[in-house]
């Protein structure tokens, strides 16, 4: 932290404006300090251990310089944690914003009806992905509400066990993620909606332009920085994605659910790896960074260009 | 979900209401298309919150009419389920809403003043030291907790803190949390005059007396934000109280719901009654100061 004291001309002043600054300063360093001892220092001892074999089991860790991330290239579990978590992160965004996109249009109206149904649309979001997790559960499982509803109405002839198959339980855990992340995205398009002026919808209606030309042509432009916002936020939370997961599926059937965040969690808690664990993670943080700034590198680019 | 609200400022709370009527919503066809928009609409919405509305109707109905008629409205309301979920033995409601506020409440307000003082201090240096100091803060936001949460155990193994509620707290005040309340109180700062500032240095109050009888109240609508989202961030956090508690200590809303729910079986009724009463502080919250909850979230992010 720099501390500039403009140099005074007297030495009265300085000594005052020390003084009676210093509060300010004891109180903005506290939080400078707490934030470099929780969030810096713990980056930087990520790096180091990522590069030794740390083991609680361990008296003491030795430098095995990249031997960690090395091991990664060989690790099966990983990779298919990481292509599943990654097939999430691209679907559920997809899906999350298209449905948030769709629901936006059809929510854009301003009288009372429709405010009470965009308050209903964002609650997704305040619910916790453990609530969340559970609700899901209970609905999705075999004697749960989906399959009773389904039952009763002659959809299906028996129960489908939406979590018990590797892929079914997979295609889940993406609609219970992209559930709450419509929420989410609903309530921003929504705001880019209302801040396109009325006079280029009526503009085009002079013009001819019909609704669907209007759509494509106005309301998909004008609302481009709220798709990078969407894209990119939706991405960031799938990468990291832990909690509807942890509760949905434990990451089962088989390992089929397990994401990232998960195997990370796994090898440092239940393996007792914290090396690797370490490598693992900053190379998630790596894969995220990289997938976050291209892609709004990207839309970006859209932006500009629609 | 916290980029979102980084740019925010005080005058970008605009809402929908003011808007000027559309142009094309007086038209025959608009006024004959309009009711069957609205049934769309409110078709669309009930599907789309159908699980919140099956936890809700389901927490007030016995277990027969869950198994048989899962969507139906409680047409035999009881409270047994409700009554069967404060009743448990291990008092999991009543503990993980109390823990929980403890440390929502013990979080924020300490990160307020520390990220406010923080931010007022930063926005009064030059330009690029400004700069620098939120490109580092901006790392809080980006990076998953799962990267820091080793070190953070360990460090405050070191401290004497690792499995206690202090320590839970002082890793919040100091975490990702303090990056997104800086973000956004700078943001509010840079429309506060200089000019203010000085005024009152020259009647002789200082810094701190200044921050916090001048800038504090011109920011309020920065606090506001801050506490709204830090709350709901901090209630919902389950990884960090999972293993920074670990499983002895008492748990929070999330962390107890996770560890006692997750090992065995209860019935749908019970299970639907917890749930409706976890869930009930945040959404209640949220209906309640909607407008501010939107506003912050939307912020920034339309521009």
């Amino acid at each position: 932290m720099t501390v500039t004291v403009t140099s005074p001309p007297r030495r009265a002043p300085w000594l005052r404006t020390l003084r009676y600054d210093a509060g300010l300063r004891a109180l903005a360093g506290l939080g400078l300090v707490l934030y470099a001892v929780f969030i810096v220092l713990p980056l930087f001892m990520s790096l180091h251990s990522s590069l030794t074999n740390a083991n609680p089991l361990y008296a003491s860790s030795k430098f095995v310089g990249l031997a960690n991330y090395r091991q990664m290239l060989h690790d099966d579990a990983l990779h298919s944690a990481v292509i599943y978590t990654l097939e999430l992160a691209f679907g559920v965004t997809i899906v999350a914003n298209v449905i948030g996109f769709a629901f936006a249009v059809l929510l854009n109206r301003t009288n009372l009806s429709y405010r009470v149904l965009r308050t209903l649309a964002f609650l997704p979001q305040v619910i916790s992905g453990v609530i969340t997790g559970f609700v899901w559960e209970t609905i999705l499982t075999e004697n749960g509400v989906l399959n009773t509803l389904l039952l009763h109405l002659h959809v299906i002839g028996q129960p489908i066990d939406w979590l018990g198959d590797p892929h079914l339980a997979q295609l889940s855990v993406g609609i219970v993620t992209a559930w709450v992340l419509s929420g989410f995205t609903t309530v921003v398009y929504l705001a880019a909606l209302q801040s396109i002026p009325q006079e280029l919808y009526d503009a085009a209606s002079i013009d001819g332009a019909g609704p669907s030309r209007r759509l494509r042509s106005i309301t998909v432009p004008m609302t481009a920085p709220a798709t990078t916002i969407c894209v990119t936020i939706c991405m960031i939370t799938v990468m990291k994605l832990y909690d509807i997961i942890t509760v949905l599926t434990g990451g089962g059937p088989a390992f089929a659910t397990q994401s990232a965040a998960q195997y990370i969690v796994q090898v440092a808690f239940t393996s007792d790896e914290f090396g690797y664990a370490s490598a693992i993670a900053i190379a998630l943080l790596a894969i995220s960074a990289a997938l976050a700034l291209s892609v709004t590198h990207v839309l970006r680019r859209r932006e500009v260009n629609l | 979900m916290t980029a979102s609200t980084l740019t925010s400022s005080p005058t970008e709370t605009g809402s929908a209401s003011r808007r000027p009527p559309r142009a094309g919503e007086n038209s025959p066809l608009r006024d004959r298309l309009s009711p069957l928009r609205l049934i769309l609409a409110i078709l669309a919405t009930l599907l789309f919150v159908s699980p919140i509305y099956i936890t809700i109707v389901n927490a007030f109905k016995p277990e027969s009419d869950i198994e048989n008629s899962p969507a139906s409205p409680p047409l035999h309301p009881t409270l047994s389920n409700l009554t069967a979920a404060v009743n448990r033995p291990d008092q999991l409601i009543q503990l993980g809403l109390r823990n929980s506020l403890i440390v929502v409440f013990c979080s924020v307000i300490l990160i307020i003043p520390l990220a406010s003082a923080f931010s007022f201090y930063i926005s009064r240096r030059r330009t690029r030291t400004r700069a620098v100091i939120l490109a580092v803060l901006a790392a809080g936001l980006m990076i998953p907790p799962q990267v820091v949460l080793l070190p953070t155990i360990r460090i405050l193994t070191v401290l004497g803190l690792d499995h206690t509620y202090p320590g839970l707290i002082l890793s919040n005040v100091g975490g990702g949390y303090f990056s997104f309340a800086v973000f956004v109180y700078v943001g509010f700062m840079r429309a506060v005059p200089s000019e203010i500032v000085e005024a009152a240095r020259i009647d002789g109050a200082g810094l701190l007396r200044a921050w916090w009888s001048i800038v504090m109240p011109l920011v309020r609508p920065a606090t506001a934000t801050v506490t709204i989202f830090l709350s709901l961030w901090i209630w919902n956090d389950f990884l960090n109280p999972l293993f920074i508690l670990g499983p002895e200590q008492g748990q929070t809303i999330t962390t107890g719901l996770y560890l006692s729910l997750g090992q065995m079986q209860i019935d749908f009724g019970q299970m639907f009654g917890i749930m409706f009463l976890a869930g009930i502080i945040p959404v209640v919250g949220y209906l309640f100061i909607q407008k501010q909850f939107v506003a912050g979230l939307t912020a920034g992010s339309v521009k």
